[in-house]
C-alpha cells in the first residue's frame, strides 16, 4: 500500500472559527476514500485543500509525498479530476468541449482528444454521435453529471476528488452514477476521494470511510467495522439517521419511469398524484387494492401492492450486491 | 406633407447618403473606442468590488451631463468638428458598456469559477474560454444600448460641424421644413433599429464570424469616409457658412466665382456648419478655409478691441478698416472687401401691433414697456450692441424676456407667445410674418457688412481666390439679399440654383462656363 495524500496536523480557521482541527489523514493509492459527515463538519473544507482551493492556516499536506504547496499548483490540478454538487459544466461548451478541457491544457492533439471523448461516452453508455455536441443545459441531471465525471476522468488524473456529486440528483440518477463510479473505479483503479451527508452513501461506495464531525476525524474504518463497532455514539446515531428507507425518497412517478406501475387506466379509482413520496401511499393501499396515478392532471395508469413489493424487492437486491 | 417628405428626399438624397456615413462612421468609431475601454476596465474591475463602486458611480454621473454642455465644455480643449463629438460619444456609451460587462462577469455562477479554478485553468484562459462567453450575452445588450445611444446622440454633433443625420434636423428647424427634421430624425432612427439588429444577429454567430463581420463593417465605413474625407484631393478648398439660407447663398456664390476664375479649383462647400464661435475656431484650425463673416460681428465677438476705440461710434467704414487691422494683429486672417448689403440687428414687431400702439421706433417702446414679451436670441441676448445695449442706450427693461432658436421666434411670434423680436434686417421672414422693423433711432446697432474671411497665409497661397471673390466686394444690396433668402425660405429654392441666378443676372458669372 502507498500512501498518495497524507495530512499532517492540518488546521484550518476561517477567521476566528476553526473548521478543520489538527488533522491526520492517510489515503493509499488506488481506494475510495469516503468522508462523510453532517454538514459544518469539515469534509468539504478537507477535500478542497487537497487541490488548494482551500489553504490550511497550519501544518502540511502532501500529495504523492512532496508538500502540495512546493507544487506549481495549476499543473498539479491537471492531475486531480474534480467533480462538483452543482456540477458546474461550463454552459457556453458542449459536451466535447467540457470533457476535453484538461487535455486541451495539456497539449494533446485534436485526434487524440476526440479519441478520448468518443471512448469516454461509450464507457458512460452515451453515444457520441449523439451527445458530442449537445450543450449541457440540453441534458438531464444525470447525464450532466455523467459528462461532469467524464470531465474529471479525461487526462487519466491520479486522484478524482468528488464533492457530494450526486445530493443534486434524484434517487434513480443518483444509484445509477454510483454503480457508474464502482465500475469505472474497477476498471481504471483511479483513487477516489469522496465527500457525502449520506452514510448509505458512503457504505456503498467506500473502500474506507472517514466519519468526521466539529472538524474532527471521529472513525476511519473499513464500512464493516464502522457498522458493525461504531466507535462513538455520534457515529451509531449519524448512521441511523441518514441511512434512511428509499421509500423515504422516491415518488409514485419514479416508479411510473422505471415500469413498476400498468398502463390500464380504471376511473373509479381512488387517484394518487406522481408526486407522492412512496412511503405515504402505505396508508392509501391498505384500504385500497389499487390507486390511479395521475400526473399533471392526467391519469397515467394504474398502481398496486404488487408493483410496490416488485420495486422494493429490486431495491433490495440493488442493496445487497 | 407625404409630397413633401418624398421630394426633399429625392432632391438632398446625396447628401443623404454622405450624411449617414459621417453618422456611422462617428457613431461606430464612438462604440469601438468605448468597447475598448470599458470591457477592460470592468474586467480589471470584477474583482475588486469597491473600486468597481466608483467606477459605476464615475460613468453614471459622466451620463448625466446634458449633451450640448459636455460638447460646449469640450471646445476649448479639442476644438469643434470630429473630436470632440467623439469623446462625447464615446463618455456617453461608457456607462452601459461598464455596467454590462460588470455585471455580466460578477453574476456568473461561484460554482462554475470554483471548476474553472480547480481544472487549472490561468486567469487568461479562465476570462477567454469560461467568463467572457458566458457574459457574452449580457455585454452584447449592453453595447447595443450603447449604440442606440449614440446613434441618437450623434444628431447633436452637427451643432460642432460634426456632420451628420443631424445636420438635415438642424436646417429643418433653421428653415421651417419639417420635412428635413423628418428625414434626419426617420434616418437617425432607422439606423438604430438597423445596426441593433445586426448586433442582436452577429450574438447568434461563432466568434470567429462575428470578428469578421465586424472587421468587414469597419473595413467599408473606415473607407468610404477616407475617400470623402478629401485627403485624396489637395486642391480642395473648403468653404463654411453659419446656420442659414443667406450664408449658404453666399457660400455659393464664392464657390461659383472661385471655379470661373480657375476650373482647377475644387471647392467643397459645409453649409450651416454652426455658430460664429465654432466657425471661427474652425478656420483658426486650418478645418476651413474660407467662411463669410460680419465686420460687426469681428469687432463685437471675435478680436479684442483696444480700450481707446470705441466700436460703437464707428461708421461702415472705420469698422472694416478696424476689423481688417485687428484681424490681422491678432490672428493671422485677412477680411477682404465687404458687400454692399447692412445684415444689422434690428427689433421687430407685428404690423398691427405697431400701428395699435403707434410704434415707430425703439424709443417709443417705453411707452408699453410693461406689456412686452419679448424673444431674443440667446446671442442677441447676451451682446453688449443687443439686449443689454438696449437697456442701456434706451433705458428699456422688458418685464419678459425668453431666449429662443432663432427660427422658432417667428412662430413664437405668429402664435402670440412673444410680440417683440430681434432679427437681422435681411431676414426673408419679417415679409413672411408681416412684420416691421423699429427703427434704431439711438443708433445702437453696429454696422454689420460681411465679407470673406481666411487666413491671411491661405490669401497668399490663392491670390486667384482672393480676385474672385473681390469681384463680390460692393455688390449686393439689402433688398435683393433679402428677396433671396425669401426663395430659398419661402419658396423652397436651392441656394446654389438661387446664388448662381443671380451671379448671371448681375453679370459676374458668364453662362456656360
Amino acid at each position: 500500500m502507498t500512501p498518495i495524500i497524507e495530512f499532517k496536523q492540518v488546521s484550518k480557521a476561517f477567521d476566528d472559527k476553526i473548521v478543520i482541527d489538527h488533522l491526520d489523514l492517510t489515503i493509499q493509492k488506488g481506494e475510495i476514500f469516503v468522508l462523510v459527515g453532517p454538514s459544518g463538519s469539515g469534509k468539504t473544507t478537507t477535500l478542497k485543500m487537497i487541490n488548494a482551493l482551500s489553504e490550511p492556516t497550519d501544518g502540511d499536506i502532501y500529495f504523492k509525498e512532496k508538500r502540495i504547496k512546493d507544487y506549481n499548483i495549476q499543473k498539479m490540478r491537471w492531475q486531480m479530476g474534480y467533480v462538483l454538487q452543482q456540477i458546474a459544466l461550463f454552459p457556453t461548451m458542449d459536451v466535447k468541449q467540457n470533457i476535453e478541457v484538461i487535455p486541451e491544457m495539456l497539449g494533446w492533439s485534436k485526434k487524440d482528444r476526440s479519441e478520448a471523448v468518443d471512448r469516454l461516452l461509450k464507457q458512460v453508455q452515451l453515444d457520441p454521435e449523439q451527445y458530442r455536441h449537445r450543450l449541457p443545459k440540453a441534458l438531464s441531471g444525470g447525464e450532466q453529471q455523467r459528462i461532469g465525471i467524464l470531465r474529471a476522468l479525461a487526462a487519466n488524473p491520479e486522484v478524482i476528488l468528488m464533492d457530494e456529486p450526486f445530493s443534486a440528483l434524484d434517487p434513480i440518477s443518483r444509484n445509477a452514477l454510483q454503480e457508474l463510479v464502482l465500475d469505472l473505479h474497477k476498471e481504471l483503479g483511479t483513487t477516489i476521494i469522496f465527500v457525502t451527508h449520506n452514510m448509505k452513501e458512503a457504505i456503498k461506495l467506500g473502500t474506507r470511510i472517514a466519519v468526521m464531525n466539529k472538524g474532527k476525524i471521529v472513525q476511519c474504518d473499513t464500512p464493516e467495522v464502522i457498522i458493525a463497532q461504531p466507535k462513538t455514539a455520534f457515529v451509531k446515531t449519524f448512521f441511523e439517521e441518514t441511512g434512511e428507507d428509499e421509500a423515504k425518497l422516491v415518488k409514485v412517478a419514479d416508479l411510473v419511469a422505471m415500469g413498476y406501475y400498468r398502463k390500464e387506466i380504471d376511473e373509479r379509482l381512488e387517484k394518487i398524484n406522481g408526486n407522492t413520496i412512496l412511503s405515504d401511499t402505505y396508508a392509501l393501499f391498505a384500504q385500497h387494492a389499487a390507486l390511479t396515478i395521475v400526473e399533471n392532471g392526467q391519469a397515467v395508469g394504474t398502481l398496486n401492492h404488487q408493483d410496490v413489493f416488485a420495486f422494493l424487492s429490486r431495491e433490495t437486491q440493488v442493496n445487497e450486491a | 406633407m407625404m409630397n413633401t417628405f418624398l421630394d426633399t428626399l429625392n432632391e438632398r438624397k446625396g447628401e443623404l447618403v454622405t450624411a449617414v456615413f459621417e453618422h456611422l462612421t462617428l457613431s461606430i468609431m464612438a462604440l469601438l473606442i468605448a468597447i475598448v475601454i470599458a470591457v477592460p476596465l470592468a474586467i480589471w474591475l470584477v474583482n475588486h468590488k469597491r473600486a468597481a463602486e466608483v467606477g459605476l458611480q464615475i460613468t453614471s454621473v459622466l451620463q448625466t451631463i446634458p449633451s450640448l454642455a459636455l460638447l460646449g465644455l469640450l471646445i476649448p480643449f479639442v476644438g469643434i468638428g470630429t473630436p470632440p463629438a467623439l469623446i462625447a460619444l464615446v463618455i456617453y456609451a461608457l456607462l452601459p458598456i461598464f455596467q454590462n460587462t460588470y455585471i455580466g462577469l460578477s453574476e456568473i455562477d461561484p460554482s462554475i469559477e470554483e471548476a474553472a479554478v480547480a481544472f487549472g485553468m490561468s486567469r487568461m484562459r479562465r476570462l477567454i474560454k469560461v467568463e467572457l462567453p458566458i457574459a457574452l450575452p449580457v455585454i452584447i445588450s449592453g453595447i447595443r444600448t450603447a449604440l442606440v445611444l449614440i446613434i441618437g446622440t450623434a444628431t447633436l454633433a452637427a451643432l460642432i460641424g460634426a456632420g451628420g443625420l443631424g445636420s438635415f434636423i438642424l436646417l429643418g428647424i433653421d428653415r421651417n421644413a419639417p420635412a428635413l427634421t423628418l428625414i434626419g430624425a426617420i434616418g437617425s432612427a432607422l439606423l438604430a433599429i438597423i445596426f441593433s439588429t445586426l448586433i442582436r444577429y452577429l450574438q447568434h454567430l461563432k466568434p470567429r464570424y462575428t470578428i469578421i463581420t465586424l472587421a468587414a463593417l469597419i473595413f467599408v465605413i473606415g473607407g468610404i469616409s477616407f475617400s470623402q474625407s478629401g485627403i485624396f484631393a489637395p486642391n480642395t478648398i473648403r468653404i463654411a457658412g453659419k446656420l442659414g439660407s443667406e450664408p449658404d447663398i453666399l457660400i455659393n456664390m464664392y464657390k461659383e466665382m472661385i471655379e470661373q476664375e480657375d476650373p482647377d479649383l475644387q471647392v467643397e462647400l459645409e453649409p450651416n456648419f454652426g455658430k460664429t464661435s465654432f466657425l471661427f475656431s474652425a478656420l483658426d484650425n486650418d478645418q476651413v478655409d474660407i467662411y463669410p463673416e460680419f465686420t460687426g460681428t469681428v469687432l463685437e465677438s471675435l478680436v479684442d478691441v483696444p480700450e481707446d476705440v470705441d466700436s460703437q461710434s464707428l461708421d461702415s467704414d472705420q469698422t472694416y478698416q478696424e476689423a481688417v487691422t485687428l484681424l490681422n494683429d491678432q490672428f493671422d486672417m485677412t477680411l477682404l472687401k465687404p458687400m454692399a448689403y447692412q445684415n444689422t440687428y434690428a427689433l421687430a414687431v407685428k404690423k398691427e401691433f405697431a400701428e395699435e400702439n403707434d410704434l415707430t421706433t425703439i424709443s417709443d417702446l417705453k411707452k408699453i414697456e410693461s406689456q412686452v414679451k419679448a424673444g431674443f436670441t440667446l446671442e442677441f441676448i447676451d451682446r453688449t450692441d443687443g439686449y443689454a445695449g438696449i437697456q442701456d442706450k434706451y433705458g428699456l427693461d422688458f418685464p419678459s424676456v425668453q431666449s429662443m432658436e432663432p427660427a422658432l421666434r417667428y412662430q413664437a411670434i405668429n402664435n402670440g407667445d412673444i410680440n417683440l423680436l430681434d432679427a437681422y434686417s435681411t431676414d426673408s421672414e419679417l415679409q413672411q410674418y408681416g412684420l416691421v422693423i423699429l427703427e434704431d433711432d439711438q443708433e445702437l446697432f453696429p454696422p454689420y457688412q460681411g465679407a470673406p474671411l481666411m487666413k491671411t497665409a491661405f490669401a497668399d497661397e490663392h491670390p486667384e481666390v482672393v480676385t474672385a471673390l473681390e469681384k463680390l466686394a460692393g455688390q449686393i444690396t439689402e433688398e435683393q439679399m433679402s428677396e433671396m433668402n425669401y426663395q430659398v425660405n419661402v419658396e423652397g429654392k436651392q441656394p446654389a440654383e438661387v446664388a448662381k441666378a443671380f451671379l448671371l443676372d448681375q453679370g459676374l458669372l458668364k453662362e456656360g462656363e
